[in-house]
């Protein structure tokens, strides 16, 4: 009892009452760094939102932090987009969601589509007819280039080419390259930074006469993604027994059938991480959106930019009004999406 | 039901690159039968079985389900149901959910789904769980469950897949006996793929052992047991399995370390061969009076009956099944004693059965 008298107060203070159970100085020390964290991680939104209700004064002779007490607040931001130029604004806000909608949409059924038989199907393409194949388009496109040949024609004749060289020749080939080159080859397709892509993707669309429209956004953010969701959803399918698809298969369902009724549902949880993360980077994608996009498939993104580079500065209070509504479906979807984030699907699949 | 079907298994061949799995396998299955096919982990029976239904490509060979050559057909449409070692129920499904699978693909009507799953969950006794899911059952109800949505659409074939070693001794006992009176009740063309000898000889109307991708001995359970075609055979069915002598036969006997007995055929042809004879065929005696003698190594008490272990030499030890009040001293001279009837003699090199057996 004396001993226990005698023990100093920070001895006390940090010596867990039980296991389990921090003690109080060790929760008052954890508590107050996530405190400390949490505010450092809101105070920009913290931020964005006051500024919104600032007007350029109050921002040009800030910093201001308090509403009422440092400043007063307006709503002068607010009534500028969504009463004189509410048009602008709701068209970028209307673009932005169909195309991250079609977009998402698109690639997360060709891609998981695309993912799944890489799990489950062999494939031992050729090496010499990959390279047979490339060789041969590198030369169609040249005869367009320098040779000025319609590009349907030489297209055309340049499968023709392959098709008949890849039947008489395709079975002296014997090195072959297997899934996993499949699917790294899938995901090296975002190793090049994609500034790099962007001048050829402009000049396919204009040809196609596809600028500024939202096709063009919907296409190139798909295309964009889909290696993401390929890698990401393989490993998904991976995981599930395979057991149960060949019982599918055996109940009577095609592959197709099991694909949809079977593997899909228990990949929901990668599902909705999948698309949620396709959902969130086509929303916030700025670089193909400013050069496929002039006016009237402009974004979200390019709304905001453009609040940087006005003839009136840059128009702070406005670009933050934008950026709460980008913020806002982002934030429902994650909550929509975070209920099938749930572990434990495949528990009583097979034995237990 | 009487649309049981035959299934014919001809010459079948599964190679794996450089592997064979399954040499030159060939079965008839007459319609309504129980096959079991037996084997070690490895053995090919699995492989045989997938390539049933379809699971497996087929390297070379035929299978004909009725009239219908089935080899390249894909497993949707070959009217075989499978029953897997891992039940493999659908998690996100219910259980009528996950019975009634089959007959939803086949775009049997609501009505007419509901009225079969009901009847399948009843034979099966999982008519009051049909609302729960697989992950709210037990072991045994899962494969209840897996059974259900095999028998619900009325296969031509049923193909099990070693049903039962997932569940517990006790229960594994149990859902044997309803799995060979469900089979006899539907009258269904069975194979059923195991490795453990009891249910071979319970549940099969026929047995077809596996070794190496080979088909050893094809028969009823009890041919299979008291007339083994090879040392195989002889060495894995039977627990404890078959006592093996390895010997020598010479001028028409048989010799090993203390052993020389007298062959049936005097003019057996000499060279290395194996003598084989049932710890329950087998007598231990006093000294002098078996065929022959050896020590006692152990003797254990198993509740209905003692086994004793003889050792023979360095090398062989012999078990003897004994009534239950059979006692002995370790390391004293016993003699073994069995009738020339139930010894065999086998090729040590070939593994065959051979022609002769022993003298009086």
């Amino acid at each position: 009892m004396e001993q226990h008298q005698r023990r100093s107060l920070l001895t006390r203070l940090f010596e867990p009452p039980s296991i389990g159970v921090m003690a109080p100085g060790t929760s008052l020390i954890v508590y107050g760094l996530l405190a400390f964290w949490t505010a450092f991680v809101l105070f920009p939104i913290y931020w964005v939102l006051i500024t919104s209700f600032k007007d350029a004064l109050t921002v040009n002779t800030g910093p201001f932090y308090l509403p009422w007490v440092d400043f007063k607040p307006g709503l002068h931001a607010w009534r500028e987009l969504f009463q004189i130029d509410y048009e602008d604004t709701l068209s970028a806000f209307l673009n932005s969601i169909i195309i991250a909608l079609a977009s998402t949409a698109l690639c997360v059924l060709v891609g998981s589509m695309a993912a799944y038989a890489l799990a489950r199907m062999e494939y031992r393409p050729k090496f010499g007819l990959i390279f047979l194949f490339v060789l041969i388009m590198v030369g169609a496109a040249a005869a367009v280039g320098f040779l000025g040949q319609d590009w349907r024609l030489a297209f055309a004749v340049a499968l023709a080419l392959f098709v008949l060289l890849a039947r008489a020749v395709g079975r002296y080939f014997k090195r072959a390259v297997g899934n996993g080159d499949i699917l790294f080859w899938m995901i090296s397709q975002r190793i090049l930074p994609p500034v790099v892509t962007v001048v050829p993707v402009y000049m396919m669309f204009q040809a196609v006469g596809l600028l500024d429209t939202h096709a063009a956004l919907i296409i190139a953010y798909a295309v964009v993604n889909l290696p993401i969701v390929v890698w990401l959803m393989h490993d998904f399918f991976a995981t599930i027994p395979i057991d149960l698809e060949e019982s599918a298969q055996l109940d009577g369902a095609s592959r197709l059938t099991t694909f949809f009724e079977i593997v899909l549902p228990l990949a929901k949880t990668g599902l909705a991480a999948t698309t949620l993360l396709t959902l969130i980077l086509a929303w916030n994608e700025y670089l193909l959106a400013i050069f496929l996009s002039t006016t009237r498939a402009q974004t979200m993104p390019i709304l905001v930019a453009a609040m940087n580079a006005g003839e009136r500065g840059i128009l702070w209070w406005n670009m933050s009004v934008v950026i709460i509504v980008m913020i806002i479906p982002v934030v429902l979807m994650a909550i929509v999406l975070q209920r099938f984030i749930s572990k434990g699907i495949l528990v009583g699949a097979v034995k237990g | 039901m009487s649309d049981a079907r035959r299934l014919q298994i001809e010459k079948l061949n599964k190679f794996y690159g450089p592997v064979h799995a399954v040499k030159d396998l060939s079965i008839t299955v007459e319609p309504g039968e129980f096959l079991v096919l037996l084997g070690p982990s490895g053995c090919g029976k699995t492989t045989a079985l997938r390539m049933v239904a379809g699971l497996e490509t087929v390297s070379a060979g035929s299978i004909r389900l009725g009239d219908d050559d089935v080899t390249h057909v894909l497993p949707k449409y070959r009217d075989v149901a499978m029953v897997f070692q891992s039940y493999a129920l659908y998690p996100h499904k219910t259980v009528a959910e996950n019975i009634g699978f089959p007959l939803k693909v086949r775009g049997v009507s609501p009505a007419e789904r509901d009225a079969a799953v009901r009847d399948a969950a009843g034979q099966v006794h999982m008519e009051t769980y049909l609302d729960r899911y697989p992950r709210q059952l037990s072991g045994g109800q899962r494969q209840r469950v897996a059974l259900a949505r095999a028998i619900v659409r009325r296969p031509s074939a049923f193909l099990m897949d070693e049903p039962l070693s997932n569940l517990d001794a006790k229960l594994r006992g149990h859902m044997r006996a309803e799995l060979k009176h469900m089979q006899h009740e539907l009258g269904v063309t069975t194979i059923y793929v195991t490795h453990d000898q009891i249910e071979a000889m319970t549940l099969a109307h026929r047995v077809a052992i596996m070794s190496d991708g080979v088909l050893q001995q094809l028969g009823p359970p009890r041919e299979v047991y008291n007339n083994p075609a090879n040392l195989f055979v002889a060495g894995f069915m039977g627990s404890p399995p078959m006592n093996f002598v390895h010997g020598e036969i010479n001028n028409g006997r048989f010799r090993s370390d203390g052993v020389d007995l007298a062959l049936s055929d005097a003019n057996a042809p000499s060279g290395a061969a194996v003598l084989g004879f049932r710890p329950e065929d087998a007598a231990v005696g006093p000294a002098g009076e078996g065929r022959f003698d050896g020590g006692v190594y152990a003797s254990e008490l198993t509740g209905d009956q003692t086994l004793v272990t003889v050792a023979l030499g360095d090398e062989t030890t012999l078990a003897v099944k004994m009534p239950k009040d059979y006692e002995t001293e370790y390391d004293s001279v016993v003699s073994v004693q069995f009738p020339a009837n139930s010894a065999f003699l086998f090729d040590a090199d070939s593994g065959a059965r051979l022609s002769t057996g022993l003298k009086g």
